[in-house]
């Protein structure tokens, strides 16, 4: 197949290959292709009669027609005018390429808005981040502090459950349930001596400050 | 014949006493052919002939290659992955159920400098998707979603051409093995129908259209093809050639001064972004018949196809 491409006058040169050898480096043979042949039939053309009825719809369209002039060219009796679009087809095209193909700096600034946009939505997420990261110190140390106090207060709670119940222990001289009632009487009682002894705390200290403020005035 | 009495006279004597080497003298080795297996083709049909027993095996009905019994095959169930990943189906309904992304098939360096050594492609001429179709150096289909040619860099240590070329992708390496041997490479874009007119010039310019002007890459291709770092055609100039000697220190070679060059002219032929032919303009209609070239004069037709100033 490729020997029917190579034409016969560099069969000759190819078959010299031997003397490429010899060739300086600089000269390089190129192959040149015998073009497949065209089949145009200029000779005995077919040209459509356009007024006959015969004559089938499609061969007396202007595209036929253009293929007409490209097959036989000016013996084909087509005028070379009708080859382009006319005026009407024209603005259609005109139309179609303004409504579909904008020109490049349209779509540059095009591309460049949906960057910006993109870009936009970028640095607004990232400032929320930031901004939110900058937070996080703090919310640790405060969840920190939280669990810690949370914690402590627990380990105090227990601390006062077991002096109660050590309590209840001593005096009822059994291990007794913390919910039964004889526990939350007790509880209560004990609730009951603690504020009066707050209570009484308090009246002194007030007798006292009053007592000290009393003989201040009087010196 | 093969015994040797190199006493008395010499081998090349007796050989040449010996009777001519024909078909009835030559015997092939002894285990050197095995005798075929013939299939049973008997009376009744012969026996099962390597065929198995009952079943469609015995019967040739068996199902395609890759046909599990009807679970799910292998070759459909594993993803596609890597260079075919997005690509969807592909059935034999081209319009709604395959992919439309852009092919480039790859052309290698390789295969470039194979073409030229060959001499099947000209240096001496500007390298173009129609040169490399008319030497056969590419297969391209553009009705199956191919947008032209992608140049890769298999071959680029033994790339040695000095040569004007035009693809529609190139890869970093390719455009620098390119430049480094003096060579110069452009990216440009060709729509569907100019890429069809383009790899078959004879029956568009059979059909009598005038020429088409070249359409402008869409949204998605603009960004690759106004970059300089690709030889994109819509390219600025002067960030080309700042481009080449970034890549020249990257890679690590001297870009050779092609203004120096015999070749400069031909190296520094560039089409017009809306060209589709060297040295003819949109809008001209050329005639093989009369081997001539028609040109419109009108001005409203003259506006539609633009004019290129070079022509």
């Amino acid at each position: 197949m490729a020997a029917s491409w190579l034409s016969r006058r560099t069969v000759l040169s190819f078959g010299v290959n031997k003397l490429n050898s010899f060739l300086p480096a600089v000269v390089q043979q190129i192959a040149h292709y015998n073009p497949r042949p065209l089949c145009l039939n200029i000779k005995s053309p077919y040209i459509p009669c356009k007024e006959s009825e015969k004559t089938p719809e499609w061969q007396k369209t202007e595209k036929y027609e253009r293929r007409l002039f490209g097959r036989y060219g000016g013996a084909s009796g087509v005028d070379p005018a009708r080859l382009w679009p006319s005026h009407a087809r024209l603005e259609e095209l005109a139309a179609e390429e303004r409504e579909w193909h904008p020109p490049m700096e349209v779509m540059l600034e095009n591309i460049a808005a949906r960057e910006r946009e993109k870009e936009q939505r970028r640095m607004e997420r990232e400032k929320i981040i930031a901004a939110n990261m900058a937070k996080m110190p703090k919310m640790i140390a405060d969840w920190k502090k939280q669990k810690r106090e949370a914690k402590q207060k627990q380990r105090e709670e227990k601390i006062k459950r077991d002096k109660l119940l050590a309590e209840a222990r001593e005096r009822f001289g059994y291990a007794l349930d913390p919910r039964s009632a004889k526990f939350k009487e007790m509880v209560a009682e004990i609730e009951k001596e603690e504020k009066k002894k707050r209570k009484l705390l308090k009246r002194r200290k007030r007798e006292e400050e009053q007592g000290t403020a009393a003989a201040e005035s009087s010196q | 014949m093969s015994f040797t009495k190199t006493t008395a006279g010499k081998t090349i004597d007796i050989v040449k006493n010996l009777p001519r080497i024909t078909l009835a003298n030559l015997r092939p080795n002894p285990g050197a052919k095995k005798d075929e297996k013939h299939r049973g083709r008997g009376m009744h049909g012969g026996n099962k002939s390597g065929r198995g027993h009952k079943g469609e095996r015995q019967r040739g009905n068996r199902p395609r290659l890759g046909f599990e019994g009807g679970q799910t095959p292998f070759y459909l169930i594993i993803p596609k992955y890597g260079y075919n990943a997005n690509h969807r189906c592909n059935s034999v309904c081209v319009f709604y159920s395959s992919s439309r992304r852009p092919q480039y098939p790859p052309l290698s360096l390789r295969r470039l400098q194979y073409l030229i050594d060959l001499g099947r492609v000209d240096p001496m001429q500007p390298i173009d998707l129609t040169q490399l179709v008319n030497c056969r150096g590419v297969a391209i289909q553009p009705m199956k979603r191919d947008y032209g040619i992608q140049l890769i860099d298999e071959g680029a240590d033994i790339f040695s051409a000095k040569v004007n070329l035009e693809v529609q992708v190139a890869s970093e390496k390719a455009i620098a093995a390119v430049e480094r041997n003096g060579g110069v490479i452009t990216t440009s874009y060709y729509d569907p129908r100019s890429l069809q007119i383009l790899i078959k010039p004879v029956p568009f310019l059979m059909s009598g259209e005038p020429i088409p002007k070249r359409l402008l890459p869409g949204e998605d291709l603009l960004p690759y093809y106004t970059d300089a770092s690709n030889r994109g055609y819509l390219a600025d100039p002067d960030k080309v050639q700042a481009a080449r000697l970034g890549l020249a220190k990257k890679y690590g070679y001297t870009i050779p001064d092609i203004t120096t060059d015999t070749f400069f002219e031909m190296l520094v032929q560039r089409k017009d972004p809306r060209q589709i032919f060297f040295g003819l303009s949109p809008g001209w209609v050329v005639n093989m018949a009369d081997k001539k070239i028609l040109k419109p004069t009108d001005d409203k037709v003259l506006q539609y196809y633009g004019n290129i100033k070079s022509l």
